[in-house]
């Protein structure tokens, strides 16, 4: 490629492709302030008139969102920590060996990362309900959205293990440690950061979960933040402050950790994505 | 096979991947504080050879036993021997301290202790400013070092080398090798190395074991292979510059090479007249030699200061090491002389030596 | 002894670690899975709901969903949201991928920064652009008349022909960034001496992108398409965020109809049915998707 001329105007011209991208969440950033006779205004100010911070205290109240956090909080902690207790061994052994079996187990987890959440919850629905299940709804989410958050664990996860030389593990065999020992005490220290990523990933997506606790979680005092903002969304909704000062709460703490971890992430996403 | 007298002892060996054979009833013997290098083109199973010692792979067949017990079975950590692996495998997340007392810290030693056998031995191999850096501040050779230690400090029953020197520049390889050699002598060792590299091999070792294919062509003391090379892969292995290889015929009077003019050389070997041979001559026992039997063609010549290689203008080209430097351009005509004595022959269809 | 030994020190480590998952898996994937397509076959209703054995069906399940008179719009729908979807993504994906190629100061951290739409909870995204998107007071109808675009406002969400598009919109806008990512991975994994080669050559910037960049980039290009693919199949936060698939169906696609049968109707079985005939769309995708990082997998 040719050397860039002026890379200031290639600067500015990223820019202004981001701030486009980044318009819907400066909308619902700036539309949470608002006054309701503001939104309505035709043509839309870009700037409120009069910021009124006080709806985020008021949706906070009114629409409970205390519990409702804390039950997404639950969910995404759950989900997380079972992908992670079972997908870093599956992705570590997978990373391991070359052969046959192993290309069925990659074909395996590339099979079920593929299946869509709302094809399996009918399912999984039925069966919880037959199980009984259902009396611990959040579990039940956890479960079935543990197995969904696996598969793209696993594959990411398994990028960071292949970089770990194997003879890293075999010096640590000879200087007389077992499997276990050497799998805890030199691999997954070298791939500790990679595995971090992928698991705060993956709580990212949980936090984010709906169809499983939409479906499963009937009580209101078990839902988590997802189910609840759907709860005053509708192809009608006319409460648009309350609502995106409501998103606005539920995804700054994401976006914060993105925003720290950005590099990290798009790293550790570039790495496994594609293999 | 006496089982007292050797260290390391491994019997009808066999090691298959899947349809692959990669160890062919292999036998070995090393007696305790021998050297025995493990030697061969790429893919010929040494390093298979010797991670079945470390126990790193399990065999398809046969008896391993190490100081007189069997250790077939046991996986690597029960069999108190220590390696040195390629890319020397130091633990990135550990400081030279660490690495060095890893294995002696598995086995319960206190730290207090272990620190201590670290020190010394840093003291003997050079390593004392370095003990509290990580592998990635270090120079190439200084890991090396640190790999070597991390071996010697488990005076384990024997050491196990994995082309260690290869990702050394070739200055500091030759000082590894007197280096490694030197270490071995003083801890008494047992040492199994493998490496492509002949002269390494032939320089380090007192007993050479060259492999091709899973199976061992040959093994013996490092001069032993170069005199009487089995077959016609250990003499084209072993030597450098490589053997020369002529085409020739039995005589009466010894063989006929296959080069212009048909020289005959009164061979020491005999065989029935008439039979088709292949000739193997070393470089460094061909002579310029004006009188000589041999008058070829130069094609090049190659000078390295202390050392002149021609190269002739033959079918097949023969290489000629003269010790000398001499006054040869190419497409001159000299004259070479062949030491009788020194000419290898062997079966052109079994490729053993005759 | 034997075993035991192996679990320490050999493959019995192993196979508790990957034996562990894929139990877990096949129970929680695997199994339904099959049950799914068991109960496509049955009759469920309230009463057989808690028994597995439930009166068999055969094919009067999909007789029936293939009978329902929104049967052939859902299935137009899911089409034209596929295609729509993974066409924006795809596209805009590239460009900007290449912009970013250019390497100018900077351009890693804006371009890390489009991520944040990947890491946002769907519903969160369908709340924001269905207010965007509002007919009257929306964003984007301001802005489109702004421009002269537009002379009156469109009803992105009610509108019978647009609602799709609404979904649509968000969907695009939802999935580019990952899309930019993978595609600036296989950007990146060029080696730069063959452009320069090429240029010596003589070859133009047009001629070198055809040439180079689309042939080397076609196993990541088929990557990124069957994981469009499958990722527009699996999107469902935005229906009930922007549209629950109104007006009369003109924007539900089969993902979000399944879901509609069984836990709105309470029909399983026509639910499970649906979501059968939906996993015969999503494996073809995951087969493609195979095929083209096949090469990857194997390192």
């Amino acid at each position: 490629m040719n050397m860039v001329k002026r890379p200031w105007v290639w600067f500015g011209f990223a820019v202004f492709f981001a701030a486009i991208y980044l318009f819907p969440l400066y909308w619902m950033y700036v539309t949470a302030v608002k006054t309701q006779s503001e939104i309505f205004v035709s043509p839309p100010t870009f700037w409120p008139n009069d910021p009124d911070f006080g709806v985020y205290s008021y949706v906070w109240t009114d629409r409970n969102m205390a519990p409702y956090l804390w039950n997404s909080v639950v969910i995404a902690s759950g989900v997380t920590a079972l992908t992670v207790f079972f997908g870093t061994g599956c992705a570590y052994v997978l990373a391991r060996y070359r052969n046959a079996w192993v290309d069925v187990g990659l074909f395996t987890i590339l099979m079920l990362q593929v299946l869509p959440a709302s094809v399996m919850v009918t399912p999984l629905f039925v069966a919880f309900n037959q199980l009984g299940l259902l009396n611990w709804p959040r579990s039940a989410v956890i479960l079935g959205a543990a197995a969904k958050a696996m598969p793209f664990f696993v594959v990411l996860t398994r990028a960071a293990f292949m970089s770990v030389p194997r003879e890293l593990e075999e010096a640590a065999l000879v200087d007389g440690n077992s499997r276990l020992g050497a799998f805890t005490s030199i691999v997954l220290p070298l791939v500790r950061n990679g595995v971090l990523v992928c698991a705060i990933l993956t709580f990212m997506s949980a936090f984010g979960e709906f169809i499983y606790s939409k479906s499963i979680i009937q009580d209101p005092g078990l839902q988590p933040a997802s189910v609840g903002l759907q709860g005053f969304l509708g192809p009608n909704s006319k409460d648009w402050n309350a609502i995106m000062a409501y998103s606005a709460i539920y995804v700054t703490p994401i976006l914060a950790i993105f925003v720290l971890l950005q590099r990290r992430i798009v790293s550790g996403l570039t790495s496994g994505a594609l293999k | 096979m006496n089982g007292a007298m050797n260290q390391i002892e491994l019997t009808g060996i066999e090691k298959h991947y899947g349809g692959y054979h990669a160890l062919k009833s292999v036998n070995l013997a090393i007696p305790k504080g021998g050297f025995v290098a493990l030697v061969g083109p790429s893919g010929c199973g040494k390093s298979t050879l010797l991670r079945t010692i470390a126990g790193l792979e399990t065999i398809t067949g046969g008896a391993i036993h190490i100081a007189g017990q069997d250790v077939t079975t046991l996986p690597p950590r029960l069999r108190d021997i220590a390696m040195v692996f390629q890319s020397y495998a130091l633990y990135p997340h550990m400081t030279v301290a660490e690495n060095l007392t890893y294995a002696l810290r598995l086995k319960g030693v206190p730290k207090p202790v272990a620190r201590k056998r670290a020190e010394d031995i840093a003291e003997t191999i050079g390593l004392t400013p370095l003990l509290d850096r990580y592998p990635r501040a270090l120079s190439g050779g200084q890991r090396q070092r640190v790999a070597m230690g991390r071996a010697i400090i488990r005076e384990p029953k024997a050491f196990l080398f994995d082309e260690p020197l290869s990702n050394l520049d070739a200055a500091l390889r030759v000082h590894m090798r007197a280096e490694i050699r030197k270490l071995h002598n003083r801890l008494g060792a047992t040492s199994v190395y493998v490496t492509h590299d002949q002269i390494e091999a032939m320089t380090m070792a007192d007993h050479v074991v060259v492999m091709r294919a899973g199976v061992i062509e040959q093994q013996g003391a490092p001069l032993e292979l170069y005199d009487r090379p089995a077959n016609r892969f250990v003499a084209g292995f072993i030597g450098s510059p490589a053997m020369n290889f002529i085409d020739a015929v039995t005589t009466d009077q010894g063989v006929k090479l296959a080069l212009p003019g048909e020289p005959v050389i009164a061979t020491t070997t005999r065989s029935q007249p008439g039979r088709k041979v292949l000739a193997g001559l070393r470089p460094e026992h061909l002579a310029v030699d004006p009188d000589g039997a041999l008058r070829l063609p130069v094609a090049l010549v190659e000078q390295t200061g202390s050392t002149s290689y021609l190269v002739t203008d033959t079918e097949p080209m023969l290489t000629v090491s003269a010790n000398l430097r001499r006054d040869i351009h190419p497409g001159d005509v000299v004259g070479l002389s062949i030491d009788p004595a020194r000419v290898h022959l062997f079966d052109p269809a079994t490729e053993a030596r005759l | 002894m034997r075993i035991l030994r192996s679990l320490t020190d050999g493959i019995g480590f192993d196979l508790i670690l990957i034996g562990a998952a894929m139990a877990f898996l096949m129970a929680m994937a695997g199994l339904p899975l099959v049950y799914n397509v068991l109960m496509s076959f049955q009759e469920v209703d309230m009463f057989s709901l808690g028994s597995l054995i439930r009166p068999w069906a055969g094919f009067d399940n999909y007789r029936s969903v293939v009978a329902q008179p929104e049967f052939w719009l859902v299935m137009k729908n899911t089409a034209l949201f596929v295609v729509g979807s993974i066409a924006g993504q795809f596209t805009l994906g590239f460009a900007l991928a290449l912009f970013f190629h250019q390497n100018f100061p900077g351009s890693a951290t804006i371009r890390g920064l489009f991520l944040v739409s990947w890491v946002m909870p769907g519903l969160v995204v369908g709340a924001i652009w269905s207010f965007i998107l509002a007919g009257d007071y929306g964003v984007l109808n301001a802005l489109l008349q702004g421009v002269g675009l537009i002379s009156e406002p469109v009803f992105w969400k009610s509108d019978p022909n647009l609602s799709l598009y609404a979904v649509i919109i968000a969907n695009i806008w939802l999935g580019l960034a990952f899309n930019m990512l993978l595609l600036s991975v296989g950007l990146a994994a060029i080696p730069r001496d063959i452009y320069e080669a090429a240029e010596l050559d003589g070859a133009t910037a047009w001629q070198r992108f055809r040439t180079i960049t689309l042939p080397m980039m076609r196993s990541t290009i088929g990557a990124v398409l069957s994981l469009g693919l499958i990722g527009t199949l699996q999107q469902f936060d935005l229906f009930p965020a922007i549209t629950e698939g109104g007006p009369a169906n003109t924007s539900n696609v089969s993902q979000y109809w399944a879901w509609q049968m069984s836990f709105k109707l309470y029909d399983f079985a026509r639910g499970a049915t649906i979501s059968v005939m939906m996993l015969v769309l999503v494996l073809f995708a995951a087969v493609i998707y195979v095929r083209s990082t096949r090469g990857e997998v194997r390192g």
